[in-house]
């Protein structure tokens, strides 16, 4: 397919390409995904029950008073709604926000009331962290709940009940390409988190990339892992791959060895698209325990969220007689900006070459000057690509910031070599990267200054051989506990509660003091070099130690 | 206290949800939030509360709570 195939009438409106265009097509028929459940009961949804279901949640939405460009989210683990949603809310206009199913009180805080949304889609199971926070959220209209057959109140309703007066047809309106659509929340090193604004254009590099890197076209079926909760989950577990007509699988159930497998053999994946801390877990498994599996139709194994080690390519080679190609984007990019790709020779450790049309830059960290090959400098990005954000939302000048001489600031430090290969370094700042989600300190710190006990803390980043960084976090109490163990136990719970089970520290070490420089912010690089037994580095702006 | 009530109250308090029910043959599957971090959570708090440690290997081979009661139970009487 090609773009002008993609876009008919000037219509750039991604859930009117991902399902009515699909069945314009001659897809109605054909499966858009297969729904396997944790206790591995399957169900087929076709391009048409997608068309139809969106178009109903468009209608209720409209029922609601959603209008353009208000703000609806999903909370929900992976489920059919999820998608129907997603959709629905896009073919109406609205912004469709989607929030990991593990995230606690304040983490669900944070975004809904940032972004002042007005509707949220749930299940009974979640609803209970919302009602605690829902005092404070005056923006917030109403609450769907996609597994009740009733009402629970004025505010509180069946999605069930809503779909059943739902009119099974909607007309999308001729959406502009600039017109705002997916929002997702990333962590900063500093702040609260900010919330990522696309645009429906965003869907011609989506399904651009899902052609020319991941290798997509109509006769694949593709499995993409990540939760919808994360920008893979929505650029390559719902967009690319559904404007391209593929059929997708998607597996309600966690990370287990044998299911995966099962699944990849059983499905007959032929295109997997996964987290390096998933394969790095499969690794460990004894090899013979995948013989049992029929792997020949998987073509390709392709990876995101962190650096992809050597080690899974050389393994994944070895045992599964595949190659595993690494890719690289990150939530403001909205698409793969630098991949491996099948026909392109893998350098085993590196992030690939970028994408056509994708011009990236490794750029000074003294002056900001184009750097030699071979020299780790800050990388960047040229402005312009399809599936740029616009906007952090309600924070223009962070926004701003992220653009200087030219260029976007990914944030990500990395080298180019002579044959143009791209090399991650490292990240510029203090964000923790744990199992391909990034994890602001800041948010790990105020949440533990919530707790009495706690004088001031400081989480920092350290590797992991599993999730690649695993979060570590300094206390300073504000006196003496007797019982630590119990202690450190409820502070374990309580992040993991209150932010999400992915900042649930590693360690937890109560110290004396923690190192500031004069201005009084946390010096976390020098309390990594102390936990790591490197050396600290120039200190001289250090407050104390 | 019986090991199936106190077990009852250490998923109320993980998970963060008093309404949890749990019954020998409840997984994952049941427990809205049981993920491979919360599991570690999970076990770490059953540790101390019961006094106990488990073995690595051990572990991997609970496929339910009955799995886990059930070894809760032998490392008390052991004890």
């Amino acid at each position: 397919m090609v773009e002008d195939q993609l876009i008919v009438n000037g219509q750039y409106n991604i859930g009117y390409i991902c399902s009515t265009l699909q069945c314009l097509k001659g897809n109605s028929n054909k499966t858009a995904f297969r729904f396997i459940s944790k206790d591995f009961q399957k169900k087929d949804y076709s391009f048409e029950c997608l068309d139809i279901n969106s178009n109903k949640i468009a209608n209720v939405l409209k029922h609601l008073g959603v209008m353009k460009e208000d703000i609806v989210f999903t909370y929900l683990t992976k489920a059919p709604e999820q998608f129907f949603v997603f959709l629905g809310a896009l073919k109406r206009q609205a912004i469709i926000g989607t929030l990991f199913s593990n995230f606690g009180d304040d983490a669900l805080y944070d975004r809904l009331s940032d972004s002042r949304a007005k509707v949220v889609f749930t299940r009974t199971g979640l609803l209970k962290k919302i009602l605690r926070v829902i005092g404070k959220l005056d923006r917030l209209k109403y609450i769907i709940l996609t597994d009740s057959e009733d009402d629970v109140s004025d505010k509180i309703l069946s999605l069930s009940k809503l779909m059943n007066s739902a009119d099974e047809k909607y007309e999308v309106e001729i959406t502009p390409p600039e017109t705002p659509s997916v929002l997702h929340y990333t962590s900063g090193s500093t702040g609260k988190p900010k919330g990522v604004l696309h645009v429906h254009k965003s869907v011609l590099l989506q399904n651009r990339t899902s052609r020319e890197i991941l290798f997509l076209n109509e006769r694949e079926t593709y499995w993409c892992t990540a939760d919808q909760g994360w920008v893979t989950g929505t650029s390559y577990g719902i967009i690319g791959p559904w404007s391209l007509g593929v059929t997708q699988i998607h597996f309600e159930g966690a990370f287990n060895q044998e299911a995966y497998f099962k699944i990849l053999s059983d499905e007959k994946v032929t295109v997997w698209y996964t987290a390096p801390t998933l394969l790095r877990m499969l690794m460990n498994v004894d090899d013979d325990s995948y013989r049992k599996f029929d792997l020949s139709k998987l073509k390709y194994i392709f990876s995101v969220g962190e650096p992809l080690n050597p080690e899974i390519v050389n393994w994944s080679k070895r045992v599964l007689n595949k190659d595993v190609y690494d890719t690289w984007f990150q939530t403001e990019t909205g698409s793969i900006l630098i991949a491996n790709r099948p026909g392109v020779a893998i350098k085993p450790g590196s992030m690939g070459k970028p994408v056509a049309g994708i011009e990236p830059r490794i750029l000074s960290k003294i002056d900001h000057s184009v750097e030699k090959c071979g020299v780790v400098g800050y990388l960047c990005v040229k402005p312009g690509w399809d599936s740029m954000f616009i906007n952090y939302i309600n924070n223009k000048e962070t926004y701003e910031n992220k653009f200087k001489n030219g260029y976007y600031f990914t944030g990500d430090e990395s080298k180019t070599d002579e044959d143009g290969y791209y090399w991650f370094a490292g990240r510029s700042d203090d964000i923790i990267n744990t199992a391909g989600h990034l994890i602001s300190p800041f948010e790990i710190e105020s949440t533990l200054l919530e707790l009495p006990e706690i004088a001031e803390s400081a989480a920092i980043a350290v590797p992991d051989p599993v999730l690649f960084e695993a979060v570590v976090v300094y206390i300073r109490l504000k006196k003496f506990i007797d019982d630590l163990d119990e202690f450190k136990l409820k502070v374990r719970i309580y992040l993991s509660n209150k932010l999400s089970t992915i900042a649930t520290p590693k360690e937890i070490i109560i110290t004396e003091t923690i190192p500031k420089n004069k201005s009084g912010k946390i010096m976390r690089r020098v309390l990594k070099a102390l936990y790591l037994g490197h050396d600290a580095g120039d200190i001289s702006t250090m407050e104390e130690l | 206290m019986e090991v199936m009530e106190k077990l009852t109250r250490i998923f109320c308090e993980v998970f963060d949800d008093d309404t949890i029910k749990i019954d020998v043959h409840s997984t994952a599957n049941d427990v809205e939030g049981w993920d491979s971090l919360s599991h570690v959570n999970l076990i770490v708090s059953i540790e101390k509360r019961f006094k106990i440690k488990f073995e690595t290997k051990e572990l991997l081979t609970f496929k339910n709570v009955g799995d886990l009661r059930n070894s809760i139970e032998k490392k008390i009487k052991a004890s």
